[in-house]
């Protein structure tokens, strides 16, 4: 429980390196998380510029062949998806979930700290393809039998340390799902019942049921297929053995899909923190979200077949019809988002901005997917470059501007310091721009029929002008990481001082000092609503309660 | 946009805002300039078939809806943010609306009733388009394998697995390509020789995975206005480093001219056929190398009016290629046996006058090519 094990040993707190690579402490590695998901968002970012550099132009000029240009994409979306936003968001959910629980630590300090430790690694066996004859170069989604073995793919070893590194991931995802759903069930303050959890914590509550679920899925199709390539020969997934083709398709979409929603659930949660924070108002329809978010997991795991339309090997209408629904729960929680403003007194500070950013972009690629569910017009739009933009509307314009909305709202929490908000605001205008730049004209190539992941197009296809836009935006992008990391260098140094509750929030972790001691609290105030800090504020309960327990206290009355 | 009354503007929210008011402009700019071009982009392209128009239908029901939801949305959000901004005097709290209960159930059931609808005018229009005649007019079985498209022409009764009556292997050019007769319907089979492959061409708003060790089919019906139309189609699944290049073309033909070209097809595929002319040999050697569907010389020189062997390495993978050599004309004077990397062939290639010839690879025209300079 919260109250127990509060006193920490004289040396578990050191600092210097060896505190960083031993620390047990959730604020300690939801930081190494962050600071690892960073560097692997540059490292991918990096690999994106390559891509779009080469299809800045029609022809060849700027990469040797496909070889390269192959092995470009599939890590570009191998490191954002499995190196970048999910574990970003899980080092969000490290920080911040047992501080807004009002609990000491995660249940499982140590596995937390092994969870984090296989990222680095796992990493860095994706990327060592490039020193070994190739990196994986069948796209992220590694479909079988193209993936199977080197003479079809044409690469080295890349694809095998791809399945290694990956299998690392999952399981460092696996354990994290664990270790917060242990946590939160079981280390919530007292008063702190199910219904007043803050959004953000029932997000990842839901996303871990996900990993949990779905993650050991992805671990047995990456393990069939290393057998098929290095023993078995193709049993599994190269028809020309006696594999079945589809059979991966089926077993990877059934993780790959949930995933998404692993992807976009947390930053949905970290932005329901936000919007009510700046608009000074409670978060509109509290357990309809609560309810919506729980609905879009569980009809997560009825619509993976939507990515295989195409295949000729699906039950369409079932699947389309269970694609349809999931409009209806993230429906419910854009209109709750936006009456949450509604009245409001809005501050339009940085992290608003980024929250702003994601409602608006977020929507563009929720409406998508009506497009992908309607599974005729999918025949037309998949595997073109109007997917590409789909999925970027809804893991950057979604997923990226959350994390910034949340970068910028806990980085006073974390370091005592706040960021520059002129700083701020120019980085949100420029990826703000750079992104519609980059990803809204993709939507038009994928409409004219471009194809996804080729490195060349004919010049007279009536691709050019696109193409160029969507590369000077892929640029802009880039720029918009100068202010960004002059901005963290120079707030670390010398930004204004925070103090425990710079926005007025609503939300434990603010009640505590900026940054939190090691196990957080010594004292509690009093729960009574899923806003006990506004409570406090604004006098609706005691000041300040020793943390013991007191029973459940009343519903608050509104 | 500053947050904090009474500082003065820095040097970065100078540098935003000059950047977001650029954006705004050139956004005007181009909507003005390039409107109708804009609004045409947002919609696929012409369909050719009746199969495609029923899909630009129904593309066009969920384009509406889809404008109407997100400039609803967007303007809540946008007018929330100019009209709901936090004002000096703003000390007291806005009203502390925890939730309405009755505006829950509206944005429940307002698009649980939309995504019914949309999602039966789907299913419909699935079900016309994945309709299957029992008598088709032509039966196609198109062949993927890396990095090259066959099409085999099937007998009128016959199925996938029927040997074809003839194939048409080069997938571009006015010889090669899937040839088609407008306002008649086809029957097509995919078949994959080694990964996973898609048939699409964009002009049907249509495509369906070629996955080997299954036979997928669909049917095919080009307007019959579209005679004498050639329609470009490409690969659309990841295949391997030659994704890129696996395009196609298809021709619509009026039923007359079709008919002529099927008969002149059938009849060659009947006749004996030729052998390779191999009635040169010897003579110099030229060395030509193809890798990753590239030849290695853009340029080659052989003797006039004596023979020579051209020694071609296919270093590509399960890949065919050969050598053909045309003429000014376009004529082919040379055409040589594909065969599969790797491997190695010699072809003899019979004397020819002086002049600037064409060498290409039959399968790969577009992307294997060079010059034959006879001296």
């Amino acid at each position: 429980m919260a109250t127990t094990a509060l006193t920490p040993a004289a040396s578990a707190y050191r600092s210097g390196l060896y505190e960083w690579i031993t620390t047990t402490d959730h604020k300690k590695i939801g930081i190494l998380y962050l600071v690892n998901s960073f560097i692997f968002f540059f490292l991918g970012g990096i690999l994106a510029l390559l891509v779009r550099t080469e299809l800045a132009q029609p022809g060849i000029q700027f990469l040797a062949d496909e070889h390269v240009y192959n092995q470009l994409f599939t890590m570009h979306g191998t490191v954002m998806i499995f190196l970048f936003i999910i574990p970003m968001l899980v080092g969000f959910g490290n920080y911040v979930v047992p501080l807004q629980i009002g609990a000491p630590d995660m249940a499982f300090p140590r596995i937390n700290a092994l969870s984090f430790w296989m990222l680095p690694l796992g990493g860095i066996l994706l990327f060592l393809g490039f020193v070994t004859g190739g990196a994986a170069s069948a796209g992220w989604t590694s479909y079988a039998p193209l993936s199977e073995d080197r003479a079809l793919a044409s690469t080295g070893p890349g694809q095998d340390l791809w399945i290694m590194g990956l299998t690392l991931i999952g399981t460092s995802s696996i354990l994290g799902g664990i270790n917060f759903l242990v946590t939160i069930f079981k280390m919530r303050a007292p008063g702190l019942t199910m219904f007043r959890l803050p959004i953000l914590v029932w997000t990842v509550l839901v996303t871990s049921i996900l990993q949990v679920l779905a993650t050991p899925v992805l671990t047995s199709a990456l393990i069939m297929l290393f057998i098929d390539r290095n023993y078995g020969g193709g049993h599994f997934f190269d028809p020309q053995f006696g594999g079945s083709a589809i059979l991966w398709q089926n077993i990877f979409w059934f993780y790959s899909h949930p995933a998404v929603y692993i992807m976009v659930l947390p930053a949905m949660g970290m932005i329901s923190e936000i919007l009510p924070v700046f608009s000074r108002k409670p978060l509109f329809g509290y357990k309809a979200f609560v309810f919506a978010t729980a609905g879009i997991g569980a009809l997560g795991f009825s619509v993976w077949a939507h990515h295989m339309f195409t295949t000729g090997q699906v039950f369409l209408p079932f699947f389309s019809f269970m694609t349809f629904l999931i409009a209806i729960p993230t429906g419910v929680k854009m209109f709750n988002w936006v009456f949450t403003l509604w009245r409001g007194q809005l501050t339009l500070s940085t992290p608003l901005l980024f929250a702003l950013g994601f409602l608006s972009m977020f929507l563009i690629g929720g409406i998508n997917g009506a497009f992908s569910a309607a599974v005729p017009v999918d025949f037309a739009l998949q595997d073109t470059y109007w997917v590409v933009s789909h999925l970027h509307y809804v893991l950057f314009g979604g997923s990226v501007f959350g994390v910034f909305a949340g970068f910028y709202y806990w980085f006073p929490k974390m370091t005592g310091r706040m960021l520059n908000e002129a700083l701020g605001k120019l980085q949100f205008v420029l990826v703000f721009i750079g992104f519609n730049l980059t990803f809204f004209p993709m939507h038009q190539l994928g409409l004219a029929g471009m194809p996804r992941r080729i490195a060349d197009y004919a010049s007279d296809a009536g691709w050019n002008d696109l193409n160029l836009a969507a590369s000077i935006g892929g640029f802009m992008i880039a720029s918009s990481m100068i202010p960004f990391l002059w901005n963290v260098l120079i707030s670390l140094r010398g930004g204004e001082i925070a103090g425990d509750d710079p926005w007025q929030a609503n939300t434990l972790e603010w009640a505590t000092s900026s940054p939190p001691p090691p196990y957080n609290f010594d004292r509690l105030p009093e729960i009574r609503s899923e806003r006990p800090l506004f409570d406090l504020r604004h006098g609706r309960t005691r000041a300040i309660t020793a943390t013991s327990d007191s029973g459940p206290a009343p519903e608050p009355t509104h | 946009m500053s947050s904090s009354p009474g500082t003065r503007p820095s040097f970065g929210s100078i540098l935003a805002g000059i950047v977001a008011l650029l954006a705004v402009v050139g956004l005007l700019y181009l909507l003005v300039r390039y409107g109708p071009e804009i609004v045409r982009s947002f919609f696929p392209p012409d369909p050719v078939t009746s199969q495609g128009r029923h899909i630009n239908d129904l593309y066009t029901i969920v384009f509406v809806i889809a404008a109407a939801i997100f400039f609803l949305v967007e303007g809540l959000i946008v007018w929330s943010v100019i009209r709901y901004r936090r004002r000096p005097g703003d000390t007291e709290l806005p009203p502390q609306t925890h939730g309405h209960n009755l505006a829950e159930i509206i944005w429940t059931v307002i698009p649980t009733i939309i995504v019914i609808f949309l999602f039966f005018i789907s299913w419909q229009t699935l079900n016309t388009v994945e309709a299957t005649t029992p008598q088709p007019d032509l039966r196609v079985k198109a062949v993927a394998g890396q990095f090259q498209w066959t099409f085999d022409y099937l007998p009128a009764d016959g199925g996938a697995d029927t040997k074809p009556l003839f194939s048409v292997t080069a997938p571009v050019g006015k010889d090669g390509g899937l040839v088609l007769p407008a306002g008649k319907t086809t029957h097509l089979y995919l078949s994959s020789l080694d990964v996973i492959h898609a048939f699409y061409v964009p002009h049907f708003l249509f495509k369906r995975d070629v996955v080997p060790g299954i036979v997928n089919q669909f049917d095919l019906t080009i307007d019959a206005d579209q005679a004498g139309q050639t329609f470009r189609g490409q690969c659309a699944e990841l295949c391997g480093v030659g994704h890129r290049i696996m395009v196609f073309e298809v021709h619509a033909m009026a039923p007359g001219a079709f008919q002529t070209w099927y008969d002149g097809k059938l009849a060659a595929a009947s006749a004996t056929p030729t052998p390779v002319p191999s009635g040169g040999g010897g003579g110099p050697v030229v060395d030509l190398t193809a890798k990753n569907v590239k030849f290695d010389k853009p340029e080659l020189d052989a003797p006039a009016d004596a023979p020579f062997t051209i020694h071609f390495d296919n270093q590509d993978q399960g890949t065919p290629h050969d050598v053909d050599i045309l003429d000014g004309s376009g004529a082919k004077v040379f055409d040589g046996q594909d065969f599969p990397g790797p491997g190695v062939r010699d072809y003899g290639v019979s004397p020819l006058p002086a002049g600037s010839y064409k060498f290409e690879c039959s399968i790969h025209p577009t992307f294997m090519f060079g010059t034959l300079k006879v001296q």
